[in-house]
């Protein structure tokens, strides 16, 4: 009776979905080609997945309040270009360019948060302008030209972010660590802080949040640089782990980041958000992305598989929830 | 007489040329519970709106327990012990008994800068107060409120209100929507916070409800409170009904000549 209900407590979580596909992507990929889950392999797939993942992570929480943030693939691409561009032109270190882009980052956030919760605009559209906004000024400063990268080497701040070594076969990047110490530092927000609290209000029902004296509109605008910097953070990663700083990097991640948190059983809507699943998410689509090229499906068709899944899982998600709705 | 627990003299609130509130006076005594019944458009809304600090008045004067204050927000009336439940905009579905009930005032557990909320405590604190309020059915604090029926949310609404001692419990139209056993189930715990010390603004359109709880009447109309000291027992409903709606022959024709002029 006992395990029954715990298996079905489990079942009805929103975790649940995603971990199974994962489970079932992974067994179906190693069956194809037993290399998938081999030591390279593996690597391969962690360096790339934590630097979208850090973007997820505050994307998480950001979509719990209710709003989420088309900027962050500008950013992404943005960061790194003023900060290299600020080094090589001789104006600060490297470390304090990064300062200067995760500064310039948390402003970025703030104005986004500022035309949503002051001027009542749909995050949607905000952040749509900001998207060309930041994405614009790149390619402009940059005249669209990568920038140099390769004084990088043995920079502190090169080595805290994107050293890596060996574990047995495993090349680990540290910033595998640091993708791991923001997803247990935002899942505690989320599901044991006060804080988390008036996330998951502020998404859910604002009047009332608001009726109980919650600061909506500071819990938002938070969230908002929040999502900034993790973007700005996550693009500064990147350009020194590939030593590449392309003022077009990152196009397309914000829908990507976006279909992972949802993947994961955070709602669109808002109200209710969990960085378990949204870690799941993020496995998922990295796992498909290097999945399909190794078992020998073209490229190409990635968007298909990716598309029929947030289709399936939005279907679950749903499912799902109109039975815990219905008390079942 | 003792001096009322909440007291709003000559209330006027007027959108723009609209005139929603024309010289309002309206008072609930400590432990009771008033009925505030009224056509659509008489006024009940805006003067709720105006004790929960939802709008700001036009002109006049609210006193709570003779000392005069203003509202700006509704945590003003809220910090004064005033706790107004909307039907529907009083709870967020997403989230647990407990943590509705502590929305805004976790408890916090030590050390202070983890932030984390005492969720235990809140538990506890949550399963008693759902016994107060009469909730017969046995639901654990973490069932989230999407998946109660709407008497156990208004429940769950009232006994926050109860638990954080609000002296003054506004409930909008609190049984709409619901079936009959619901409905008394509502009516009971409207009761059981008068028993606890508590005072009650009823507003509801199915007078039968108001009846069958409150301790006095007070009507609106157009604005203005007409009748405030209807008391239940001695009055029919058909009487009261006359009162809400009632204008007499005269009346209407005064009023038809009143809105030329103001036209003219």
């Amino acid at each position: 009776m006992e395990n029954s209900s715990i298996i079905q407590r489990s079942i009805a979580r929103p975790e649940f979905g995603p971990f199974v596909l994962l489970v079932v992507e992974l067994a179906v990929f190693w069956g194809f080609n037993h290399d998938f889950l081999s030591p390279q392999n593996i690597s391969n797939i962690l360096a790339f997945t934590v630097e979208l993942g850090l973007i997820a992570l505050a994307m998480t929480l950001l979509m719990t309040s209710g709003e989420f943030d088309l900027s962050v693939g500008s950013l992404f691409g943005f960061s790194p270009v003023l900060m290299w561009t600020l080094f090589n032109s001789g104006l600060t270190s490297l470390e304090a360019g990064f300062v200067v882009a995760l500064l310039v980052a948390a402003f970025i956030g703030l104005v986004n948060g500022w035309f949503v919760t002051q001027l009542k605009i749909p995050s949607f559209l905000v952040t749509l302008g900001m998207l060309l906004v930041v994405r614009g000024t790149a390619l402009f400063v940059t005249s669209g030209f990568p920038q140099r990268t390769w004084s990088a080497e043995g920079s502190w701040l090169a080595e805290a972010l994107v050293g890596d070594f060996f574990i047995g076969p495993f090349r680990i990047y540290m910033s595998l660590f640091w993708f791991i110490a923001a997803a247990i530092a935002l899942g505690y927000v989320l599901t044991q802080s006060r804080t988390g609290n008036w996330i998951q209000a502020a998404g859910g029902n604002p009047n009332a949040a608001r009726a109980r004296g919650v600061n909506v509109s500071g819990v938002k605008i938070g969230l908002f640089i929040l999502s900034s910097i993790m973007a700005s953070l996550a693009g500064v990663i990147s350009s020194l782990r590939t030593s590449a700083a392309n003022p077009n990097s990152g196009t397309g991640y914000e829908l990507e980041v976006i279909a992972m948190v949802v993947i994961g059983g955070t709602a669109l809507t808002g109200g209710r958000g969990t960085i378990i699943g949204t870690v799941l998410g993020i496995l998922i689509l990295r796992v498909m992305r290097n999945g399909i090229v190794l078992i020998g499906v073209p490229g190409l068709a990635y968007n298909i598989f990716i598309g029929a899944i947030i289709l399936g899982m939005m279907a679950l998600h749903s499912w799902l929830e109109r039975r815990h709705q219905a008390g079942t | 007489m003792a001096e009322p627990l909440v007291r709003m003299e000559n209330i006027r609130k007027s959108y723009g040329r609209v005139q929603a509130l024309v010289d309002a006076n309206f008072h609930v005594n400590e432990r009771e519970i008033v009925g505030l019944l009224g056509d659509n458009g008489a006024g009940k809304s805006t003067l709720i709106k105006v004790l929960s600090g939802a709008v700001p008045l036009t002109s006049g004067d609210i006193f709570i327990r003779g000392k005069k204050v203003d509202f700006r927000s509704t945590s003003d009336a809220i910090a004064h012990g005033i706790e107004t439940i909307y039907q529907d905009s009083a709870l967020v579905t997403q989230l647990s008994i407990a943590r509705n009930l502590f929305l805004g005032r976790e408890p916090i557990k030590p050390p202070r800068f983890l932030n984390r909320m005492d969720q235990e405590a809140m538990n506890v604190v949550a399963r008693d107060l759902l016994k107060q309020v009469g909730i017969s059915k046995n639901i654990p604090p973490t069932t989230p409120i999407g998946s109660l029926s709407g008497g156990e949310r208004q429940a769950v609404a009232i006994a926050r209100a109860m638990h954080f001692d609000s002296d003054l419990i506004i409930l909008d139209e609190p049984t709409n929507n619901l079936g009959v056993a619901e409905t008394q189930g509502v009516l009971s715990f409207v009761r059981s916070a008068r028993d606890s010390g508590h005072s009650c603004i009823f507003i509801a359109h199915n007078i039968h409800h108001v009846f069958q709880v409150v301790d006095r009447i007070v009507v609106m109309r157009r604005g203005k409170v007409v009748a405030d000291d209807i008391d239940p027992k001695n009055t029919s409903v058909a009487e009261v009904e006359r009162i809400i709606t009632g204008m007499s022959d005269k009346e209407i024709r005064d009023a038809i000549v009143q809105g030329k002029q103001s036209q003219g």
